[in-house]
């Protein structure tokens, strides 16, 4: 119930499933098993200040316009995750998430198993936490995992091995997105996003440094229907930056429209120049970035997102499901909502 | 059976009105340079006066259309050209202004038309992004529908125009047609439908080349069509890799299809030759980027300039140069593709500022990621633009935000879980660590934790310090190199080789003056007789110098001589009993010898007498003396006395 909003009532396109506990990682699944119709299917890692934290699977009937939870595939979780992701390829069950290390999860028809558990420490068995991760689309045997150590560690999954490790940042490294099956980007508290060649390790570029230094950048995007642009948002800043990675440190925009501190950002997975963001001011807002023909004409006010929704609370993430473009979840509080485009 | 070249954009709009048997079908594209919405591409459906063919042989009566619209084309194309060019160029089967219907002049000053966004019917409806639709076009006020008064003679009674794929389709009817979403749809969906159908990359508005912006900005406007020309080989033959069967199906129709279809290449042109572009890019360039995003319109409005060009110089034949053979493109493609990203890295290289090796990473980076872009993008659909459902959670956005947004935590930190996340994750981590109780599934899981994070501590110091380190040893590094006078290379080791090999110098550099010191204070005691524990020799130009030797003899009646030349400097420090006369005889044969005494200490005491003089050695008819000399003689004039 959406008592605590001072806005407008229920709104009919949006969906509420209640958690019995505070969801901060959520991911969709690239679509079910092979059923005719697939409908959206949610997994939530709870955010627990515990040990014991719960991640749960839920799929969302578009016919009966209700959540039904799939108890059999939930499972517990050592820390709360700061990550999931689904295998990029549908005919594959796994669930990656990251919390003091990569673990990788299999649902099968009988339950969720752990598959196995990425472990990069030199010592016995601790590692770094992870920040974030991000499966490679194009390549999925690759995983990149963010830690606070400063470095991002490639995994090949399949072998459950390293490829590489590489010192990334001068300070830790918060979020890790990739552009090409060996290409990926980085943001860290030092305030730069940095990319990343994996045949050229030697080299890193900064395509954007914060304006006011050492401003952590906290999150980072990669279109991936568009790979020429990237966004990303400062600590405590109503701002989403923009780039183009072909003009490095110049933002293509800056979108400032929230009131307050921007939590997550997701590109539209299909359409080109649409984002939506959504942070500590109860709004989730969609963007559309103008054709480039007309950059020149953005007023200087900046850019208008095109959609807003309220929520009722701080917005903690945001997704925006690849196999349903329609749809964006969103969690704030114990709830997740499905909203729909 | 010859058909004029047809595009499929063109098709398309083809396909459109002849399903819903209206008038004309037009589609205006925006023009990215100014922003308005031009005339990109028209079909007409209605009557006609006069039918102009080269060819004898009755065409059917789509053809006859198709014709009947490139026609009225050209017709603008050359009276837009002017009266001077008329006469000279027409061919005879073009159309002349009276042979038009009032409809087809109507479709025909269309062409000229172009319409700001938020004006006029078509830039309503693409800035509304919302169908529109208007009848009794001929009777209302031109402030509504600018061209109220050519729909009235026209007798164009319904407009209807329809935002799709960023442009705009409008189609026209003689006829009174009520308002119909029906129409709509369908026209929207045989629009797209055809459209994919026959357009085999994808359409967006991102597919562009880096080079046209600056074949556009750059180069003079005559380069164009040479380009495109080469363009349009490419691309023809990017669609025979994708779709050989498409092709070989063409192959087996008369040649002119085959034509249609490199003309649909260049109509709905995906440039997959997008050359890296260096991150050091100029403002000026870095503006032609933004232009190329669209250019795909500019790429439209140059193909017509070619196809114009083509077709009024060949009045509806077959342009077979058009044509190249598809093998033969097939062979060409990767040729021409280095070519062009050749031809293209000169003027890029030449525009942009100096190419630092790591710009050279960057580029080489970022072009891959651009190509590995592009493949995902012919893979995906082609659907850009977003639809608002009207099923939507969202709604659309005022810029007068009245309402104020939400902030139950009104007083605590912003973005408190994401920084729980990120930033407290090892806090959290090591306080869960403490103070877990053991429902933990590892047994030694506690242990590990709290010696995992000293250790993650450690871990994390380590790579801390082992950078302080390996900048504190860099940094001297460079200093030394520095204060080294000639370090040939600039690697650590032949740094250090070069200092060992200075400190070796300048340590016998100070050994040698430390010695010419002690010569010098050597001279300047009288009396002592010393032994130097070591010889150094000068070598200087022309000067053979003795070896500074100390000789000291032994003279028969117990002399002690003891002489030493050192360049030009004598020394001579002698003992001996007194004798009258000595020194007068000494000092005569010194004077023989050629040296020249310049000071000189005597002493007599005790029947002993001490003489230490320095003289000057004289070349003697060009010859110097030498010691042995100078001691002989010495020891003669004692031993004579």
């Amino acid at each position: 119930m959406e008592s605590s909003t001072q806005e407008s009532p229920l709104n009919s396109n949006a969906f509420t499933f209640d958690s019995p506990h505070p969801v901060y990682a959520m991911a969709f699944s690239p679509s079910t098993s092979s059923s005719a119709a697939s409908s959206p299917r949610l997994a939530l890692g709870s955010f627990i200040e515990e040990y014991g934290n719960r991640v749960d699977v839920v799929s969302f009937d578009e016919d009966a316009l209700s959540f039904r939870a799939e108890p059999a595939l939930s499972f517990d979780h050592p820390y709360p995750s700061t990550k999931l992701m689904f295998h990029p390829h549908p005919h594959s069950p796994l669930l990656a998430s990251a919390s003091d290390c990569l673990r990788l999860w299999f649902l099968g028809p009988d339950g969720a198993k752990i598959r196995s558990v990425l472990d990069n420490s030199k010592s016995s068995g601790y590692c770094a936490p992870l920040t974030s991760f991000d499966w490679n689309d194009a390549e999925p045997r690759r995983i990149g995992t963010s830690s606070i150590d400063t470095t991002c560690t490639i995994w090949d999954v399949e072998r459950g091995a390293v490829e590489t490790q590489l010192i990334a940042h001068d300070k830790e490294v918060y979020d890790i997105a990739w552009g090409e099956p060996a290409v990926f980007a980085s943001v860290s508290a030092d305030g730069s996003v940095r990319i990343f060649d994996l045949r050229d390790k030697e080299h890193s570029t900064i395509i954007y440094e914060s304006p006011l230094p050492d401003t952590p950048l906290l999150r980072l995007a990669w279109n991936k229907a568009n790979l020429r642009y990237m966004a990303t948002t400062m600590m405590d800043s109503n701002r989403v930056v923009v780039l183009d990675i072909r003009a490095p440190a110049t933002p293509v925009a800056e979108l400032q429209r929230h009131c307050a501190s921007v939590n997550a950002i997701a590109w539209a997975p299909k359409a080109a120049r649409h984002i939506c963001s959504a942070g500590d001011d109860g709004q989730a807002l969609i963007w559309e970035l103008p054709a480039a023909a007309a950059a020149g004409t953005v007023s200087p006010e900046g850019i208008d997102p095109m959609l807003v929704y309220t929520a009722g609370a701080e917005i903690n993430q945001l997704q925006w499901s690849a196999a349903h473009p329609d749809w964006i979840a969103i969690a704030f509080a114990n709830k997740v909502q499905l909203l729909r485009v | 059976m010859v058909a004029p070249p047809s595009t499929s954009l063109q098709q398309t709009l083809q396909a459109v009105v002849q399903s819903v048997q209206w008038t004309y079908s037009l589609f205006w594209q925006p023009c990215p340079r100014q922003g308005i919405l031009v005339w990109g591409d028209g079909y007409y459906n209605g009557s006609i006066k006069t039918r102009k063919t080269v060819q004898p042989v009755e065409v059917s009566t789509e053809e006859a259309s198709l014709q009947r619209s490139q026609q009225l084309r050209e017709l603008y194309e050359s009276l837009s050209l002017g009266e001077a060019n008329v006469p000279a160029r027409r061919p005879c089967a073009a159309l002349s202004p009276e042979d038009l219907t009032e409809a087809e002049w109507f479709y025909l000053m269309c062409i000229s038309f172009s319409f700001p966004p938020g004006v006029g019917l078509p830039g309503k409806a693409f800035a509304r992004q919302r169908h529109v639709w208007l009848t009794r076009a001929n009777e209302v006020d031109s402030k509504v529908f600018s061209r109220a008064i050519l729909a009235k003679s026209a007798h164009i009674q319904t407009v209807a125009c329809i935002p799709l794929m960023d442009g705009v389709l409008e189609l026209g009817n003689i006829e009174k047609v009520e308002e119909d979403m029906a129409l709509i749809q369908h026209a929207k969906r045989h629009f797209m439908d055809y459209f994919d159908a026959h357009t085999k990359p994808a359409l967006s508005e991102h597919s562009t080349s880096n080079q046209f912006a600056r074949a556009d900005h750059h180069h003079p406007l005559y380069r164009r069509p040479a380009i495109m020309q080469r363009m349009n080989m490419d691309v023809h033959a990017s669609n025979q890799e994708e779709d050989d069967a498409h092709d070989d199906e063409e192959d087996n129709d008369e040649g002119d299809e085959i034509e249609g279809s490199s003309r649909s290449e260049l109509r709905a042109m995906k440039y997959s030759v997008d050359v890296s572009v260096p991150p050091g890019l100029t403002v000026a360039a870095a503006e032609a980027i933004p232009a190329a995003e669209a250019s795909e319109l500019m790429q439209l409005e140059m193909s017509e300039d070619i196809r114009v060009g083509s077709i009024s110089d060949c009045s509806n034949n077959l342009d077979a140069e058009q044509m190249p053979a598809a093998q033969s493109i097939c062979k060409n493609w990767n040729c021409f593709l280095e070519d062009l990203g050749n031809g293209f890295q000169q003027p890029l290289g030449t525009q942009e500022q100096d190419f630092s090796p790591e710009d050279a990473h960057y580029s080489e980076t970022v072009s891959s990621v651009l190509r590995h872009n592009l493949r995902r993008w012919v893979d995906s659909s082609p659907f850009s633009s977003m639809i608002q459902s009207q099923k939507s959670a969202f709604s659309g956005w005022s810029s007068k935000r009245d309402r104020l947004p939400v902030c139950s935590r009104g007083s605590c930190t912003s973005q408190w879980l994401l920084k729980t996340v990120v930033l407290n994750i090892r806090d959290l981590h090591c306080k869960l660590s403490d103070g877990s109780s053991p429902k933990s599934p590892e047994g030694e899981g506690r242990n590990r934790f709290q010696k995992g994070a000293a250790q993650e501590e450690i871990s994390a110091n380590h790579v801390l310090a082992e950078r302080r380190r390996r900048e504190k040893l860099n940094e001297r590094f460079i200093i030394l190199r520095s204060l080294v006078p000639f370090v040939t290379k600039m690697d650590k080791a032949s740094i250090l080789g070069d200092t060992i090999e200075f400190v070796k110098q300048l340590k016998k550099r100070i050994q040698d003056l430390e010695a010419r010191n002690r010569q010098s204070d050597q001279r300047m005691k009288a009396m002592e007789v010393e032994k130097p524990d070591y010889a150094v020799s000068y070598k200087l130009d022309n000067l053979v110098v003795d070896k500074r030797k100390l000789q000291a003899l032994e003279g028969s009646n117990g002399v002690g001589v003891h002489a030493s030349v050192e360049e030009e400097d004598a020394l001579l420090e002698l003992q001996c009993s007194y004798r009258d006369g000595l020194l007068l005889k000494l000092l005569q044969g010194l004077h023989e010898l050629g040296l020249e005494v310049s000071s000189m200490h005597f002493s007599a005491s005790n029947a002993v007498c001490n003489a230490v003089l320095r003289a000057k050695v004289k070349e003697v008819h060009g010859k110097r003396v030498i010691i042995a000399d100078v001691k002989k003689t010495i020891d003669q004039i004692f031993s004579d006395h």
